[in-house]
């Protein structure tokens, strides 16, 4: 089986629906991810707050999609709920046409290792692991896989974002931006189709925030992946293909930039 | 599994300090387990060895049950006497039989014994005499047990000639006047094999005997204070006529003596004692300390749990941010369980091996060592120990136990941690 990360030049087999953890391959019919009627709220009884009020939404793949608002907006549940990560309140989510609302714990976290990846503030590395062992972590659960392949598929990603000589690096020795990319190798090893990503430059500076929006955006471009990130920075937003600005659980516009 | 023991056996390596306490405290608690219990059971092993080989299995006395009445009984039945007259005041209390308010004698005893040896179970019957006498040696004098015996068939029952330490216990068969004499006794009196000594008691004859062997049974007691003759000698020097006092009986199966005594008791009517019941007050004590070194082990064993459990709680508290992002990338609640459980299960492992390493060693040390004492015994003797594949097999068992328990409940708390609680918290 070989080892193919999105931007690793093997973006376009055809194999990767049936192979799991190949390469993003040429995408089935429907949007990426769908949202139906969507509400999420928090609390209980008098102290029950509602954070998301019955959105609706259509991502198809191959998009750059940021998602913004002031805090308490809902931009992170929305992003949570989306990678199925939360269960909604009433209201669905669809991802790659698999509705998510009525799966068991253990299906959706085989859905989030198959079909998803994640990308967040913090790079969320443990640290008693090296930089390439960390990238193989998700990969690791899978049956599918042996430990070599998934090694050299882990290798391979870093190799793409032009962190090789990272691989046996501790997480603490490692940069914010260089943590960020090993991070992100995480998220596309496996080679899913998806790629969400909360606040990626929330905690880099100006360059290697940019270094990020430049990876999603060859992602996107190059390997027809769907990346919707949350994100409060305009520059990086500007960037995306469609901007989808929340105000108080609402979408209160929606810019398209193609 | 394979993932969550990559993860789990990094996360321990990477807090080896921490974990490696935790180590030790399991260690020591199957240290204590295989010590412990190696030296309590290896002396009381050895005690009950010795016992059964030097006591029946089963004694039957002369005294019979529900027929034979004591005198203190037959007083109390007196009438009370008239009030103002002259008179012992009546009895009121029986402490116990005495052998003085013994009236009866094993009767037709040839028969009695032939009968008992053809039970299911019974491997050997001896009859024997058996009283106090003085035995003295020029100007020294000492009181001893004084037993008569058939050599040869109470070889059988309590294995004399294997404790004959000089002389030959065949002697024994072939001289009217003969005596194998505790070691301990002849050293006391001063004689040796050859040497003579004389016994009486108070109801019998004075007799001149001959020490054809002295034999060393490991008990000071009966090594200070016993003597075996012929049947008929002792008879002769403790004034019984023709009778004998008790049957001795060895079983194929000791554990039986109970029932076996029982059985006795109901078929011929005497009083039959167990050699558990013989020993019930060391027996009685055995227990006890078992149950004392169970406490001791159990305390050591939990204190090792309790290392385990504090220190994966701190961990869990640690790692709420990295169970979050495992959960996040598709791991399972069960997944994330395991990945704790294992961790607990390796400090319990790698401890349950070391301590019994350690503990495998310092039996080997404590054999070499040698107990001034004796335990008892009449001679220095090694420690006795006790070490089978089980004690190990139980230690692993415990510990690997008490390590799951100690770990199950931080790592359940680490599998019930909601990816999306720690994320908006981060």
């Amino acid at each position: 089986m070989s080892a193919a990360p999105p931007s690793a030049g093997a973006g376009s087999g055809a194999s990767a629906a049936a192979a799991p953890g190949a390469t993003p391959a040429t995408a089935p019919a429907g949007p990426a991810l769908e949202v139906r009627k969507l509400v999420r709220e928090l609390g209980a009884g008098d102290m029950r707050t509602r954070i998301l009020h019955e959105l609706e939404l259509s991502i198809p793949y191959g998009e750059l999609v940021a998602i913004t608002g002031a805090s308490g907006s809902g931009k992170s549940t929305l992003l949570y709920l989306l990678g199925a990560l939360d269960r909604p309140t009433s209201g669905e989510v669809f991802i790659e046409g698999q509705a998510t609302s009525s799966l068991d714990d253990l299906a959706r976290g085989k859905l989030r290792a198959e079909r998803l990846g994640f990308v967040f503030q913090f790079h969320f590395l443990l640290p008693e692991l090296t930089a390439v062992e960390n990238v193989m972590v998700p990969m690791l659960r899978r049956k599918d896989l042996s430990a070599g392949d998934a090694r050299q598929r882990a290798e391979a990603a870093m190799q793409s974002l032009g962190i090789s000589e990272l691989l046996s690096r501790r997480p603490t020795q490692l940069s914010g931006g260089q943590q960020q990319r090993v991070s992100i190798a995480r998220a596309i090893a496996h080679g899913p189709r998806i790629l969400l990503a909360d606040e990626p430059t929330g905690n880099l500076d100006s360059a290697a925030g940019e270094a990020v929006i430049a990876l999603f955006t060859r992602f996107v471009e190059q390997d027809g992946m769907t990346v919707v990130m949350v994100t409060h920075e305009p520059t990086f937003a500007a960037r995306a293909h469609r901007e989808i600005r929340l105000r108080d659980g609402h979408i209160v516009e929606t810019i398209n930039r193609r | 599994m394979r993932a969550q023991l990559f993860i789990a056996w990094r996360q321990l390596w990477h807090r080896k300090l921490l974990n490696g306490i935790a180590v030790l405290g399991v260690m020591l608690g199957v240290l204590t387990l295989v010590a412990m219990t190696g030296i309590m059971r290896g002396f009381q092993t050895k005690f009950l060895d010795t016992i059964l080989q030097i006591s029946p299995h089963v004694i039957v006395f002369d005294t019979r049950l529900g027929e034979t009445r004591a005198i203190v009984d037959l007083l109390l039945d007196e009438p009370a006497p008239a009030a103002g007259s002259v008179a012992a005041p009546r009895l009121t209390h029986v402490v116990r039989q005495t052998s003085t308010d013994r009236q009866s004698r094993i009767v037709r005893p040839r028969e009695t014994v032939a009968a008992i040896a053809s039970l299911g179970g019974v491997a050997a019957v001896s009859p024997l005499v058996v009283g106090n006498a003085v035995a003295s040696s020029g100007a020294k004098e000492l009181p001893v047990e004084l037993r008569g015996i058939d050599p040869v068939v109470q070889d059988k029952v309590t294995p004399l000639r294997d404790r004959v330490v000089a002389g030959s216990f065949s002697d024994l068969g072939g001289a009217v006047d003969g005596a194998i004499v505790g070691a301990g006794l002849a050293d006391l009196l001063g004689v040796h094999v050859g040497d003579n000594l004389t016994c009486a008691s108070g109801r019998g004859q004075r007799v001149i005997l001959r020490v054809v062997a002295t034999f060393e049974t490991g008990v000071a007691a009966l090594d200070k204070g016993r003597i075996y003759v012929p049947t008929r000698l002792a008879q002769t020097v403790l004034g019984r006529g023709d009778a004998i006092d008790r049957i001795e009986l060895r079983l194929t199966r000791p554990d039986d003596a109970p029932a076996v005594a029982a059985r006795l008791e109901a078929l011929f009517g005497y009083n039959a004692e167990s050699w558990q019941e013989t020993n019930a007050s060391i027996l009685g004590v055995f227990d006890q300390q078992n149950m004392i070194t169970g406490l001791i082990i159990g305390a050591v064993l939990l204190v090792g749990g309790f290392g385990i459990l504090s220190i994966q709680v701190m961990i869990v508290l640690e790692k709420r941010r990295d169970i979050a992002l495992l959960k996040a990338v598709g791991y399972s609640s069960r997944n994330v369980l395991s990945i704790f459980l294992l961790q607990g299960a390796t400090v319990a492992v790698f401890g349950a091996a070391l301590g019994a390493g350690l503990g495998h060693l310092a039996l080997n040390f404590m054999r070499t060592i040698k107990s001034a004492s004796g335990m008892g015994y009449s001679k220095p003797s090694t420690f006795a120990i006790y070490e089978r594949p089980l004690v190990y097999v139980l230690a692993f068992s415990f510990a690997v136990g008490i390590g799951l328990l100690a770990s199950f409940v931080p790592a359940w708390r680490a599998s019930r941690v909601e990816p999306v609680d720690v994320l908006r918290g981060s």
